[in-house]
């Protein structure tokens, strides 16, 4: 909970030294609306492999966008996106899809997957992930009716990242895991709606 | 054209309420007389136009008009080619609109009055409205090189507007001998879609690959350089061997005549014969910018690039490839960015405020391989009148990736897909 503490202060003295960006302020959905070419309309994903970010919680959401910016976080594209924008624009953008509700994928993975993922999340995920990925915070996003795609690409970064995944407890938790446990995982996730 | 609906009716009542209580200046007592705004093209543009202007003020009369039933999409139509997919799976309908309070008529535009605001279609009547937005594509310039025309593309088709001419060119492939030569001419800028002949190249390198090893793919260029060139020939290489070769404008690239009957392109240095031509002509604003006088010596748009609204005719806005739009490419995904931008600024200037500071966003992907893709990404922001880079930003995928990287970048391009679509339509 230290994390949201520091949060309005981080921003609060970036904007001040970030000033002269844009000639003016952008709102949050001038902003936000720029993402849905690939996040779907107000963050609701209609593709596997992009997340749906509406509805997830703001501190999460600026602390995964913030990492994206500085490189903390790997990706393909979203650093280079990020890069784009002052730390007050990512706490708008923010802002503006935690105000979303939040929409599950209306699939449902096989009653294996799910006994199989149920198992390892029991295990290894419930402890940050309480109710079958259901509750989040500025720490732990919303899992449940996640893309399955989208779960298993991230669980799969981190486990190449071992204990360099952030936070480094599910670095460790995730190395040991196979592909079928990572697919089974997510498609559990995916099937809680 | 039916009449208000009792849904929109209280949505729109509904709206006024939250204007007046917000201190924002309505423009009528009821719904009847609010703002009209008629949106022309229903692509990667207009729809999104139409959509987000809604979404902003549900109070607004927003009428759509685009002259076919369904929609193709252009981005992902080279994939037809290689035989990864087929139209259907890029067709899409204007039903989810409809469902947004949107009229959606079927009309063919043939001249707008801005003097009386009002559009004119091949139907009865015409359309009033208070805030024109146009989004009409490309259209092709057939005089830059000499013995082509539009009749010619019945043999040598261009396959840059997705539908029969994708078709016809998949047919031709298809009917080509193993061994042959397909040659792809590329367009002197600006045009449509700047990755999209080399993404072509390698698309048909990949039908080829499977069905007819020994063939080549050639493409000749009107130009020098092209939009992420160091990855796709990187691509190119390591997908498809020696099969690509491409011939820079320098190098005698550039294409100066054609023989459409016997398929001899001449070039500044040497002619080439191919068995399949694809000729990409090169490009200028779609006709109905031409027809209503807001194309510019250059052939395109100028407009205020903090609202869209043409610098030539009040009330006007125009959207999309057509647009002058600084350092924004011709894409599907900066149309759309475009479109939400231009929603934005007249909804404010319908509510008596002043048009709202631009964010753009550009992202466009390109598909080597079934397992290996690239992109290029741009963040935008408005100075001193202009669409500039936010410096530090954007900029291409990493040459010589490790093959996890580019084959995720396919699915990133295929959500990419799903997601810009669902935008539009639903």
């Amino acid at each position: 909970m230290i994390r949201s503490l520091r949060l309005p202060l981080a921003v609060t003295l970036l904007a001040t030294a970030m000033g002269a960006h844009a000639d003016g302020i952008r709102t949050a959905p001038m902003l936000a609306h720029t993402c849905a070419g690939c996040h779907g309309t107000n963050g609701a994903s209609a593709g596997e492999f992009m997340p749906s970010i509406a509805g997830m919680d703001k501190g999460y959401l600026y602390s995964v966008m913030s990492d994206y910016k500085s490189g903390m976080r790997p990706s393909t594209i979203m650093g280079r996106i990020m890069k784009g924008y002052t730390e007050r624009e990512i706490w708008a953008i923010a802002g503006f899809f935690a105000a979303q509700p939040w929409t599950s994928t209306d699939r449902v993975a096989s009653a294996k997957a799910v006994h199989q993922g149920q198992a390892i999340h029991d295990r290894l995920c419930e402890s940050c992930h309480d109710d079958g990925g259901r509750e989040q915070d500025d720490e732990s996003p919303r899992l449940a009716g996640q893309w399955a795609g989208y779960t298993r690409y991230v669980l799969d970064v981190c486990r190449s990242q071992g204990e360099r995944c952030r936070p480094p407890k599910m670095g460790t938790r995730v190395k040991a895991l196979s592909d079928a446990e990572i697919q089974a995982l997510a498609s559990f996730y995916e099937s809680e709606k | 054209m039916s009449g208000i609906t009792r849904r929109t009716f209280l949505q729109a009542s509904g709206a006024v309420a939250a204007a007046s209580a917000l201190g924002l200046p309505t423009l009528s007592q009821g719904a009847e007389s609010k703002a009209r705004v008629v949106v022309i093209g229903g692509g990667y543009g207009g729809t999104i136009a139409a959509k987000y202007i809604r979404m902003a003020d549900p109070s607004v009369r927003v009428t759509l008009i685009e002259k076919e039933t369904s929609y193709i999409s252009c981005p992902l139509s080279n994939e037809v080619l290689s035989g990864e997919r087929d139209l259907a799976s890029l067709t899409f309908n204007y039903r989810g609109l409809g469902k947004r309070g949107i009229t959606v008529v079927r009309d063919e535009v043939v001249g707008i009055d801005p003097e009386k605001r009002v559009v004119k279609g091949k139907g009865k009547g015409g359309y009033p409205y208070d805030r024109l937005v146009i989004s009409p594509g490309i259209s092709f310039r057939w005089d830059a090189i000499r013995g082509m025309s539009e009749a010619a593309t019945e043999t040598i088709p261009h396959a840059w507007k997705a539908g029969p001419q994708t078709t016809l060119l998949q047919k031709q492939l298809k009917a080509m001998r193993n061994g042959g030569v397909c040659i792809i001419v590329a367009p002197p800028n600006p045009f449509r879609c700047p990755p999209g002949p080399y993404e072509r190249a390698a698309q048909i390198a990949l039908y080829l690959k499977h069905h007819k090893p020994k063939s080549k793919v050639l493409i000749l260029d009107a130009k020098d350089a092209f939009s992420k060139q160091a990855l796709f020939v990187e691509g190119w290489k390591r997908n498809y061997g020696d099969m690509i070769e491409w011939v820079s404008a320098a190098a005698g690239g550039a294409v100066e005549a054609i023989d459409p009957k016997k398929r001899v392109l001449t070039g500044s240095v040497e002619e080439f014969k191919g068995d399949v031509v694809n000729l990409i002509p090169a490009q200028k604003a779609g006709a109905l910018a031409e027809i209503a006088g807001l194309t510019d010596a250059s052939g395109w748009c100028p407009v205020d690039q903090q609202t869209f609204e043409s610098k030539l005719h009040k009330d006007i806005y125009v959207i999309g490839d057509a647009a002058i739009a600084g350092a924004l490419p011709k894409s599907g995904y900066a149309a759309n960015t475009q479109a939400k931008v231009c929603a934005a600024a007249i909804v404010a200037a319908l509510n008596g405020q002043p048009a709202p500071e631009p964010s753009y966003v550009n992202t466009c992907y390109s598909i080597i391989a079934p397992d290996y893709g690239i992109s290029v990404a741009g963040v935008y922001q408005l100075k001193d009148g202009k669409i500039i880079d936010v410096p530090g930003a954007g900029g291409l995928s990493p040459a010589n990736a490790d093959a996890r990287t580019r084959a995720i970048e396919v699915q990133f391009a295929l959500g990419w897909f799903r997601n810009i679509t669902a935008d539009m339509f639903s």
